[in-house]
C-alpha cells in the first residue's frame, strides 16, 4: 500500500497492516479484559516488585510472548518455502531477510535467554536456601532492560524497519554503506540495552550463589542447576562485553563514518571474530542452564541421587572453559589458514567428551531407578536423543575440510535447531512444568502436558530431520526460493508440515494455563513431585522470604534424605542478612529514558538523544537518593549506639 | 536478625558484585585495546607519532594519577571518621580530575581542528573511541562525586562510607584503564 502524508511517499506492505490492525484491534480487548477482571492491582504489584519469584515469572511471561511472535516468524519463514518457486504473501526478497533476521535474533536473545533466566531467577535462591537475589533491586533493572531492549526490537516490525542482516549482522553487509535504513540501527539498540540487563542478571547470580547459601551447603553439595547457572554466569560475563564492544563499533562504522568493519582499512572479518567470541560462549550459556534442569528433573524422577556428580560439575566447567576456544569454527570458509582450522576443529571435536560424560550419567542416573514419566521427566527424555543427534551433525561440522561443504546450508540450519531446541528449549519446558508450582501453586495438567510434548517433539524432528538431508542436497540456508530441479521439495514440504504441528502444540501449553488456573481452587502442597533439593521444602506459591527459618545441609540431596529419615532440617539460630526488597517505579524510569536515547540514536534525532541521555542520568540521581537500605542502617546505627 | 552484622553481609555482596561488574568493564576496555592494536598504525592517513602531543599527554596523567593518591586522604578520612579529610581529599580529587578531563577535550579538539577526525583512519577511529569511553568514564566519576558530596549529608554514616567505597574501587579503575592507554595507546609512538 502507498500513500503520501505530509508531501512523503509512505509504502506500506500488507503484513505491516495487518500487524497495526491486529493490535489496534487486540489491544482495547486485551484492556478491557484486564478491567473486566480487575487483573490492574496484579500487574502493578508485579511491575513495581523486586521478588525473584515475581520477577522470574515476567522473563518468562515475556519470554513467551516474544515466542509466539518469532514462532509466527518461523511458520511465515515455512510457508514461503513451502514449495519450489513460491510466492507466499509478501514474503520474498529483502521481507524474507527481515523475517529470518527477526525470527534468529529473538528466538536466541529475547526467548531461550529470558525463559532461562527466569527460571533461573525462581528456582535457583530457593534451591540453595536464599530469602532473594542479592540486589532485588539490581534484578528488577536487569529485567526491565531485557523487556526494554526486546520491545525496542519487536517495534521494529511496525515501522517497517526490521532488522534485516541476519541474526549474526555480518559486516559489510550490516553497515550503513549496504543497509542504510534504519533497521539494523534496531538490531543494534535492542541487543545493547538486553544486553547490559543480562550481565546485571549474571552478577547478580554469581553474587547469590557465591555468597547466599544456606549454612552448611558447600558448593560440593549444592544441586546441579545452581551449578549450572553460575558457570554460565561467569561465561555471561566474558562474552557479553565483547558482544557490547562490537555493537559501538558498528555503530560508530553506522552513524560516524568510522570504518571498522569496511572499506579498504576495514576489515569485515574482525566483526565475525568479535561476533562469534561473544556467539559461540552464547550456545552455551544457553545449553549448560538446560543441561543444569535435566539433571536435577531426571534425579528427581528417578528418584535416584545424580549418577557421577563431581564429573557432572567438571563436565559443566570444562564445556564452559572449551566454550572460549572454538569461536573460529564458525568462521572455516573465511581462509584462517590451515593451522588456525585444525587448532579449532580439535578444540571444537573436545567438546564432544564433557558432553559425552554428561549424557552417560544422565543415563546412569536412571538405570536402576524408579522412574515416573511424568512431563517435565518426558521432556528430559525427549531431550538426550534429539541432543545426541545435533552433538553428532556437531563433530560432522567440526571437521574443517568437510565444513566447507556442510557452511551455511540447511544442514548447518537442522544441527543448530536440533542443539538449542534439543537443549534450551525442551529444558525451559521441562522447567516451566516442574517449577511452576513454585511459581503459581498449581501443577499443569499432565495430560494436556503430554499432548504438548508429543507434537511438539514429533513436530521438531518433522522440520528438522529433513533439512539436513536438504542441506546435503545443496540447499543453501537464508535465501527464499528454489527451483523444481533443486529436487529438495519432499523435505521443505514435510519441513513446513512439522512446523505447524509444533506451532500447534503451543497452542496446548496456552489451554492447559487456561484450564489448570480455571479448575483447580486449591493449591499444591510444597512438594508435589516427592522432589529431592530444597525448594520443595517451602510453600507454593513461594512467599516472600520462605526462609524464615534458616536450615542446615548436611549432605547432598539433603531434604531427600531428611524426608527418608521422616525428620525435619535443623534450624540456624544466626542466618546472615537477608537482601532487603523494596517496591519501586524506577526501573521503569530507566525504562522510558532507554526507549527515548535509543530512538533517538534510531532515527538519528539528535535533541532525542540528548533528553534520553540525560533522562538516563537522572535517573541515576533518583536512585543515588532513594536507597531502600538507607532505614535500614539508620536502625542498625541507632542500635549499636 | 543480628543487627549487627547486616551492614556487614550486604556490603561483602556490594562489594564482590562491583568487583564482577568491574571486571566485564575490564573486559570492554581489553577488547577495545584489541581493537586498537589491530588497527595501528593504518595503512594510510597519520601516523600516531605524527599526531600525539607529549606536553598534553604527561600532563593530564599527572593529574588523573596523582587524583588516585589524593583519594587516599578521603579513605583515610573515612577509617577515622574524620568529615574534614574526606571532604579534602574529595575536593581535590574532584579538581584533579576536571583537570584531566580539560587535557582530554583540549586534546581532542586539537585533534579535530587538526583535521585528525574520526572518519580520518582506523588508527583515529579506534582511538577515539576507546579514550573517549575512558574520558566519560572519567566524566561519570565526576559527576558521582558530586552525588557522593551531597549523600555525606542526608544518609546515615556507615551506608555514605558504603558508597564512597564503591566510589574509590570505581575511580582507582578509571586510572588502572589510564595506565593501560598510556602503555599501548601513547608510549610506543611517543618515545
Amino acid at each position: 500500500m502507498q500513500f503520501y502524508l505530509f508531501g512523503e511517499l509512505i509504502v506500506l506492505p500488507t503484513d505491516v497492516i495487518a500487524a497495526w490492525v491486529s493490535v489496534i484491534i487486540g489491544a482495547p480487548l486485551a484492556l478491557y479484559w484486564f478491567t473486566k477482571k480487575r487483573y490492574w492491582p496484579v500487574v502493578w504489584d508485579f511491575a513495581t516488585s523486586t521478588n525473584h519469584r515475581k520477577i522470574g515469572m515476567l522473563y518468562i511471561i515475556f519470554a513467551l510472548l516474544f515466542f509466539f511472535r518469532a514462532g509466527i516468524d518461523a511458520l511465515f519463514i515455512r510457508l514461503q518455502l513451502v514449495t519450489a518457486e513460491n510466492e507466499f504473501w509478501v514474503f520474498q526478497g529483502d521481507k524474507y531477510n527481515e523475517v529470518f533476521t527477526t525470527h534468529g535474533t529473538m528466538m536466541i536473545f529475547f526467548v531461550a535467554m529470558p525463559l532461562l533466566i527466569g527460571l533461573m531467577n525462581v528456582a535457583v535462591p530457593l534451591q540453595i536456601g536464599a530469602n532473594d537475589l542479592a540486589f532485588p533491586f539490581l534484578n528488577a533493572i536487569g529485567f526491565y532492560l531485557f523487556l526494554t531492549g526486546g520491545m525496542i526490537f519487536f517495534a521494529a516490525f511496525f515501522f517497517n524497519a526490521a532488522p534485516n542482516a541476519g541474526w549474526t549482522a555480518y559486516a559489510p553487509l550490516s553497515t550503513y554503506e549496504f543497509t542504510s535504513g534504519p533497521n539494523n540501527n534496531y538490531y543494534i539498540f535492542g541487543l545493547q540495552v538486553s544486553g547490559l540487563g543480562t550481565i546485571f542478571a549474571a552478577i547478580n547470580m554469581i553474587v547469590t550463589i557465591l555468597r547466599l547459601r544456606a549454612p552448611g551447603l558447600k558448593l560440593t553439595r549444592m544441586p546441579l542447576f545452581p551449578w549450572a547457572s553460575l558457570i554460565t554466569s561467569f561465561l555471561i560475563l566474558v562474552a557479553f562485553p565483547v558482544l557490547a564492544i562490537a555493537l559501538l563499533l558498528l555503530q560508530f562504522d553506522r552513524f560516524y563514518g568510522a570504518t571498522f568493519f569496511l572499506g579498504e582499512m576495514g576489515h569485515p572479518v574482525y566483526w565475525q571474530h568479535l561476533f562469534w567470541i561473544f556467539g559461540h560462549p552464547e550456545v552455551y550459556i544457553l545449553a549448560l542452564p538446560a543441561f543444569g534442569i535435566f539433571s536435577d528433573i531426571i534425579s528427581s524422577f528417578s528418584r535416584k541421587n545424580v549418577f557421577g556428580y563431581t564429573s557432572m560439575v567438571i563436565a559443566l566447567a570444562l564445556i564452559g572453559l572449551l566454550g572460549f576456544m572454538v569461536w573460529a569454527h564458525h568462521m572455516f570458509t573465511v581462509g584462517l589458514g590451515p593451522f588456525a582450522n585444525t587448532f579449532f576443529a580439535i578444540t571444537t571435536m573436545m567438546i564432544a567428551v564433557p558432553t559425552g560424560i554428561k549424557v552417560f550419567n544422565w543415563l546412569f542416573t536412571m538405570r536402576r531407578g524408579v522412574i515416573r514419566l511424568q512431563t517435565p521427566m518426558l521432556f528430559a527424555l525427549g531431550f538426550i536423543p534429539t541432543f545426541v543427534m545435533g552433538g553428532v551433525t556437531g563433530v560432522m561440522l567440526a571437521s574443517a575440510a568437510a565444513d566447507m561443504q556442510y557452511h551455511d546450508t540447511y544442514f548447518v540450519v537442522a544441527h543448530f535447531h536440533y542443539v538449542i531446541i534439543g537443549s534450551t528449549v525442551l529444558g525451559a519446558f521441562a522447567g516451566l512444568y516442574y517449577w511452576y508450582p513454585k511459581m503459581t501453586g498449581k501443577v499443569l495438567d499432565d495430560k494436556l502436558g503430554k499432548w504438548h510434548f508429543w507434537l511438539f517433539l514429533i513436530g521438531f524432528h518433522l522440520t528438522f530431520f529433513p533439512q539436513h538431508l536438504a542441506g546435503l542436497n545443496g540447499m543453501p540456508r537464508r535465501v527464499y526460493d528454489y527451483t523444481w530441479e533443486d529436487g529438495v521439495f519432499v523435505y521443505n514440504f514435510i519441513s513446513t508440515i512439522g512446523a505447524f504441528l509444533m506451532g500447534a502444540s503451543m497452542l496446548f501449553v496456552l489451554w492447559n494455563i487456561y484450564k489448570t488456573h480455571r479448575t483447580k481452587e486449591e493449591n499444591v502442597g510444597p512438594d508435589p513431585w516427592d522432589g529431592r533439593t530444597l525448594e520443595w521444602s517451602v510453600p507454593s506459591p513461594v512467599p516472600e522470604h520462605p526462609f524464615e527459618k534458616m536450615p542446615v545441609i548436611d549432605r547432598r540431596d539433603a531434604l531427600w534424605w531428611a524426608k527418608q529419615e521422616e525428620r525435619s532440617l535443623p534450624i540456624e539460630d544466626h542466618p546472615r542478612t537477608s537482601p532487603i526488597a523494596v517496591r519501586t517505579v524506577q526501573p521503569l524510569v530507566l525504562s522510558a529514558a532507554l526507549t527515548i536515547l535509543s530512538f533517538g540514536f534510531i532515527y538519528g534525532w539528535v535533541w532525542m538523544q540528548i533528553l534520553g541521555g540525560a533522562a538516563s542520568l537522572g535517573f541515576f540521581l533518583l536512585r543515588a537518593f532513594n536507597d531502600e537500605r538507607t532505614e535500614a542502617y539508620r536502625k542498625e546505627e541507632q542500635d549499636d549506639e | 536478625m543480628n543487627s549487627k552484622t547486616m551492614s556487614k553481609d550486604l556490603f561483602g555482596d556490594k562489594r564482590m558484585g562491583f568487583f564482577i561488574y568491574l571486571f566485564v568493564e575490564a573486559v570492554m576496555f581489553a577488547t577495545l585495546f584489541a581493537t586498537y592494536l589491530i588497527y595501528t598504525p593504518a595503512p594510510q592517513g597519520p601516523h600516531p607519532s605524527e599526531v600525539f602531543e607529549v606536553k598534553t599527554v604527561v600532563l593530564a596523567s599527572i593529574f588523573l594519577l596523582s587524583s588516585s593518591g589524593t583519594l587516599m586522604i578521603a579513605e583515610k578520612g573515612m577509617d577515622r571518621r574524620n568529615i574534614k579529610m574526606i571532604l579534602t581529599g574529595l575536593l581535590i580529587t574532584f579538581t584533579f580530575g576536571a583537570i584531566f578531563m580539560y587535557f582530554e577535550v583540549h586534546e581532542f579538539h586539537t585533534f579535530v581542528t587538526e583535521g585528525h577526525t574520526i572518519s580520518t583512519n582506523n588508527f583515529l577511529s579506534s582511538f577515539y573511541v576507546l579514550v573517549g569511553l575512558h574520558a566519560s568514564h572519567v566524566l561519570f566519576g565526576l559527576f558521582w562525586m558530586i552525588v557522593l558530596l551531597i549523600q555525606r549529608k542526608l544518609l546515615p554514616y556507615n551506608l555514605f562510607k558504603e558508597k564512597h567505597k564503591i566510589f574509590n574501587y570505581y575511580w582507582h579503575f578509571v586510572d588502572i584503564i589510564w595506565v593501560g592507554i598510556l602503555i599501548i595507546v601513547y608510549i610506543p609512538y611517543l618515545i
